[in-house]
């Protein structure tokens, strides 16, 4: 029931106005060698949407995100991210960086620095902050994550999924209007990725454009304003998330629910 | 004549011109070692950039003084450089006319091309994770060369550079053969005026023993300093599941070293 209410209070209203597009990507194909990883994606994330995309693992979820703030580079079609189009030139890419907050899998924290450092690195060095005040944005974020008490010990003494949240932390320093998360849940013990998804879903409900790729199915529901499934390196299905659940319209994407949720 | 085949009272004696050696080794090792360290890491990035126009250039250095015999590389710098008349009546000729500084560039030119491999490799050991969380936070690469790879290339090949630095402080005994009067020159000296073989040369090798002994020391105290992000886990019973990790055993090794212990025949082996 709350399901419903979130998505409909989230969702944009079709009639008014639409919001400005903040990822747009029409065409795309990507290639490692011979093989097509991503083959004519097409997709339209408009500002303060939350998609999910899921599907089988070798699907091209994890490509798909990668190329939206190229770490992977696409060989075809166009990317445009916040206006700025990707296409190829080192300045670009900074540029869109800079709009794109990700967190990892692996978490990807820096061992050799504090958790406070890890947060302060790159909102100094492109940013231009001060220390002072980079350290403030710091701690404002860590007390979000509730992580704020932890900030003068290294990675390595933390949980995974304290990790997680650090990770989260360290990008929601640079103050990103979108954020890509790819399987931040996929390598916690269980009992952590609640405390994650907790994470996640305060910063949905702040109205951060999200594209997330997950498994977890309860966090699609409650979060997510449309949802995608892959396969073969194309997008199948693409739909409203209560649709997408209640009433799929691939023959694949109904296989693919049946066996996740039992 | 004692039983012993060590005069004390010479190697007492030989103390001072000793120190004045070891003097010079120190320097030349130094020396070395720091024109070594910052010159190593460009020449490694022209080795291991995808543009062939650095890249070959350094190969091709990389594969000369490499193969080089150090002894002859030292020759050639001492006595080569001063066939060259333009280079000997030149300014220069304040550096290639002294055999000090022949000897420092004949070394570092050897102990540049070594640490290439070692700089190359404590680079590649760094996780594509950990530059990739780099950049996706809009740091250059240039920013995260300094900021994250280099810091963490360093930790991961400090070992190796310990054994390289050893080797190579040994290893700079070979420049009495250019007349620079080192610790093992000085060693030979008083050999030629005393004939005594064992004195002079077991002095000298306590120098280096001392001398090695103390850059492991110093070695280890910079490496805990390093890794103090991975030996802060007192409050901790068991060590988190934190990225890098070093490098497991591959299992297979580990099969085949259980299996040899346990006397079982290792596979392929006839019973």
């Amino acid at each position: 029931m709350t399901a419903m209410i979130d998505y409909q209070r989230i969702a944009p209203a079709p009639a008014t106005a639409p919001r400005p597009v903040a990822v747009q990507m029409t065409g795309v194909d990507k290639f490692y060698g011979r093989f097509q990883a991503l083959s004519g994606i097409d997709l339209e994330v408009r500002k303060g949407e939350k998609i999910v995309i899921c599907g089988p693992s070798g699907s091209g979820k994890s490509t798909l995100i990668r190329t939206i703030n190229r770490l992977e580079p696409h060989d075809g079609g166009r990317i445009v991210v916040n206006g700025i189009e990707l296409d190829g030139s080192p300045g670009k890419t900074q540029d869109v960086r800079l709009e794109v907050g990700m967190v990892f899998q692996q978490f990807n924290l820096f061992p050799h620095l504090t958790i406070l450092e890890n947060c302060i690195l790159a909102p100094r060095l492109t940013r231009g902050l001060s220390k002072k005040a980079a350290e403030q944005r710091a701690f404002r974020y860590l007390e979000r994550v509730q992580i704020g008490s932890q900030a003068h010990k290294y990675p390595s003494q933390l949980s995974g999924g304290q990790q997680q949240r650090v990770a989260i932390a360290r990008a929601l320093c640079m103050e990103p209007p979108i954020m890509l998360f790819d399987e931040p849940t996929s390598a916690l013990d269980p009992e952590m990725i609640k405390e994650v998804l907790q994470v996640m879903e305060d910063l949905a409900s702040d109205g951060m454009t999200m594209i997330c790729v997950t498994h977890e199915m309860g966090f699609a529901r409650r979060v997510a304003t449309r949802c995608v499934f892959m396969d073969n390196g194309q997008i199948v299905e693409i739909a409203p998330t209560e649709q997408f659940f209640h009433d799929p319209r691939s023959e694949r994407l109904r296989e693919f629910l049946a066996q996740i949720l039992h | 004549m004692s039983a012993l085949p060590i005069d004390l009272a010479l190697a007492w004696d030989s103390l001072p011109a000793m120190f004045r050696g070891l003097t010079t080794t120190l320097l030349v090792t130094v020396l070395v070692l720091a024109f070594g360290l910052v010159l190593s890491i460009p020449l490694t990035l022209a080795r291991i950039s995808p543009r062939r126009i650095f890249a070959w250039p350094a190969l091709l250095f990389i594969v000369f003084f490499r193969g080089a015999p150090l002894l002859l590389l030292l020759y050639f710098v001492y006595y080569g450089f001063g066939q060259i008349p333009a280079l000997r009546d030149g300014p220069l000729w304040i550096i290639f006319g002294s055999s000090f500084a022949c000897a420092v560039i004949g070394l570092t030119l050897n102990h540049m091309s070594y640490m290439v491999e070692v700089v190359r490799g404590s680079l590649e050991a760094v996780p594509a994770g950990l530059t990739e969380a780099s950049e996706a936070l809009g740091l250059t690469p240039r920013e995260t060369f300094t900021w994250i790879r280099l810091p963490l290339a360093m930790r991961y090949g400090l070992k190796a550079y310990q054994n390289e630095v050893v080797m190579f402080t040994k290893g700079t005994a070979v420049v009495s053969v250019i007349t620079v009067v080192d610790l093992t020159a000085v060693a030979n000296e008083i050999f030629e005026l005393t004939y005594d073989p064992f004195t002079p040369m077991l002095t000298a090798a306590a120098f280096y023993w001392v001398l090695v002994n103390l850059i492991r020391v110093v070695f280890r105290a910079l490496e805990r300093y390093l890794n103090r992000h991975l030996t802060a886990h007192e409050d901790r019973s068991k060590p988190a599941n934190s990225l890098p990790q070093p490098t497991p055993v591959p299992s297979s090794i580990a099969r085949w070293k259980a299996s040899r212990s346990l006397g079982v025949p290792a596979k392929g082996q006839a019973l």
